[in-house]
């Protein structure tokens, strides 16, 4: 026997509400799931820029030991400044570690993009609207036949100039 | 004491003056709605989707037989190419006496995500050149490709070397494996099929970062600080805002283009093998063997040296000219070197060939 709660939900409006609320109730606990692997790899990454930093000012402590007196010597510290942490800086966003870090970082980023797009698909759909695999699919038949009128344009085009 | 009177009054006025500088800059700077990129007069001669093919006016009265098209990068849009008179590789081109067409590749959006390599090569590309050997009544057209407009142009002249009577490749993505840039490090860890099934196209925002890590403390600090220093030369705060009016108009790529670009290139290195297939056609470098001239920059952080110069001995041209410039990515194309010496060497080696 159902209780009267479930018994509501099972039939009419109230159904597609609470079949709605599962799905986005869902979606936000994955949301939270994705969201500290993606805070995992946000520290990482600002991690690895600080290291960077540190690094770079003190090889700058080093060439540039005394602070700057008048203007011209600004522009030397200053160049070098921005030598030293351009320089180590490429070095970083060059490197292996970088790039596994950063790419992982970006999937995370697109995970809660999904999520995201799945809660607005729900809501679309609950408003009668196409959602964005629907649209997507339109997309693609569109592509699909402007290549094919394309081709055949072109073969059109082929069989009238070997007429002439 | 002492030390506060050690402190050269130069320092405080320069600050001073740099304030200043910086409080004045709204009323002396344009808005960048107010600054028109367009600089060459031209027509639109033909148009295809979103893409469209602009033709120059001469300034000549005599023009090579043979027009020229360019195959502008994906990456921001074709007005570098044009960005002010003195800098401008379209009329320094015109003024050598060429018959010049640039294809715009518009900006595509959502509804685009499907376009591939296949479009831009056989569609975009192809349709344009069908169109100039029309109009023109010639059988082969010249074309040039910059960037990835390269890498594009470069599959369009192996496809389709009826057409092409000289091929020009501008610092064109070729060995995606060589390439030791930054944006190559990026591309060769990411995860494109992710990206494009949840978002698409390639969002401009993900090409800003891109720039964004490239010398970051001088392109993020010492180019707007020389900025507000120069804040009363006219010319050179006109010509920073064109720009950065250009830097900040990237369009979206097509996700999968963008998908294929990035497998293909990056993370397989298809192109340079002879094993990247586009529309069903393998692209094989040999078939190339047309008068074909490649140009590099040495000091290329966007596209390695290494990355493009691999071209000149993948192809099957006899006639094939390599030349490398003391210069960067865009300085080969929009600076005073490329005015002096990129363009003459390349207009002497074309005139010649057209």
């Amino acid at each position: 026997m159902s209780s009267k709660p479930q018994a509501l939900t099972s039939t009419g409006p109230m159904r597609a509400f609470a079949t709605n609320s599962k799905k986005i109730t869902t979606e936000l606990i994955e949301i939270n799931e994705d969201l500290m692997g993606f805070n995992e790899y946000l520290t990482e990454y600002y991690k690895q820029l600080a290291s960077a930093w540190e690094v770079a000012q003190k090889k700058v402590n080093l060439k540039a030991p005394d602070v700057p007196q008048d203007v011209e010597q600004i522009e030397t510290f200053k160049r070098i400044w921005i030598d030293i942490f351009d320089n180590d800086f490429t070095e970083l966003f060059d490197s292996k570690k970088f790039g596994a870090n950063y790419g992982k970082l970006v999937s995370k980023e697109l995970e809660l993009t999904k999520h995201w797009n799945n809660i607005t698909n729900v809501i679309l759909q609950s408003a009668n609207l196409p959602s964005k695999e629907e649209m997507d699919e339109v997309y693609k038949e569109m592509h699909s036949l402007k290549k094919r009128v394309g081709k055949l344009e072109l073969e059109l085009k082929k069989k009238e100039m070997s007429k002439k | 004491m002492n030390s506060e009177s050690r402190i050269d009054p130069k320092i405080i006025e320069e600050m001073l003056k740099f304030t200043k500088n910086v409080m004045d800059a709204p009323k002396l700077v344009s808005a960048p709605d107010e600054i028109s990129l367009e600089v060459t007069p031209h027509d639109i001669v033909h148009e295809l989707d979103k893409t469209r093919l602009l033709h120059y006016r001469p300034l000549t009265e005599k023009q090579h037989k043979t027009p020229l098209l360019i195959s502008y990068a994906l990456i921001n849009r074709y007005h570098i190419l044009d960005i002010q008179p003195e800098k401008s590789w379209v009329r320094n081109l015109l003024l050598q006496g060429f018959d010049l067409y640039m294809l715009d590749w518009g900006s595509p959006t959502s509804m685009d995500k499907y376009l591939d390599f296949d479009d831009y090569v056989n569609g975009y590309l192809d349709s344009a050149v069908e169109h100039i050997k029309n109009e023109s009544s010639n059988e082969k057209i010249s074309i040039q490709g910059y960037c990835t407009g390269g890498t594009i142009a470069t599959a369009y002249a192996a496809l389709h070397p009826e057409s092409v009577k000289n091929y020009i490749a501008t610092a064109p993505v070729i060995d995606g494996w060589r390439d030791t840039t930054v944006i190559s490090n990026l591309a060769k860890h990411m995860d494109v099929d992710k990206m494009v099934d949840i978002i698409g196209n390639m969002p401009p925002e993900f090409m800003y970062y891109c720039f964004s890590v490239l010398k970051p403390f001088e392109q993020g600090i010492e180019k707007y600080v020389k900025f507000f220093k120069n804040i009363d030369n006219k010319k050179y705060v006109d010509n920073f805002l064109r720009v950065e009016k250009w830097l900040g108009d990237t369009p979206p790529i097509p996700g999968e283009l963008f998908k294929q670009w990035i497998k293909d290139i990056y993370q397989d290195n298809l192109l340079i093998q002879n094993k990247m297939y586009v529309g069903g056609e393998r692209i094989d470098l040999k078939k190339i063997d047309m008068p074909t001239f490649t140009q590099i920059a040495v000091g290329d952080h966007l596209v390695s040296p290494v990355c493009s110069m691999p071209l000149h001995y993948a192809i099957g041209s006899e006639d094939k000219t390599l030349r490398m410039y003391p210069t960067g990515h865009v300085g080969m194309i929009a600076s005073s070197l490329s005015q002096k010496k990129v363009l003459p060497e390349l207009g002497k080696w074309l005139a010649e060939r057209s």
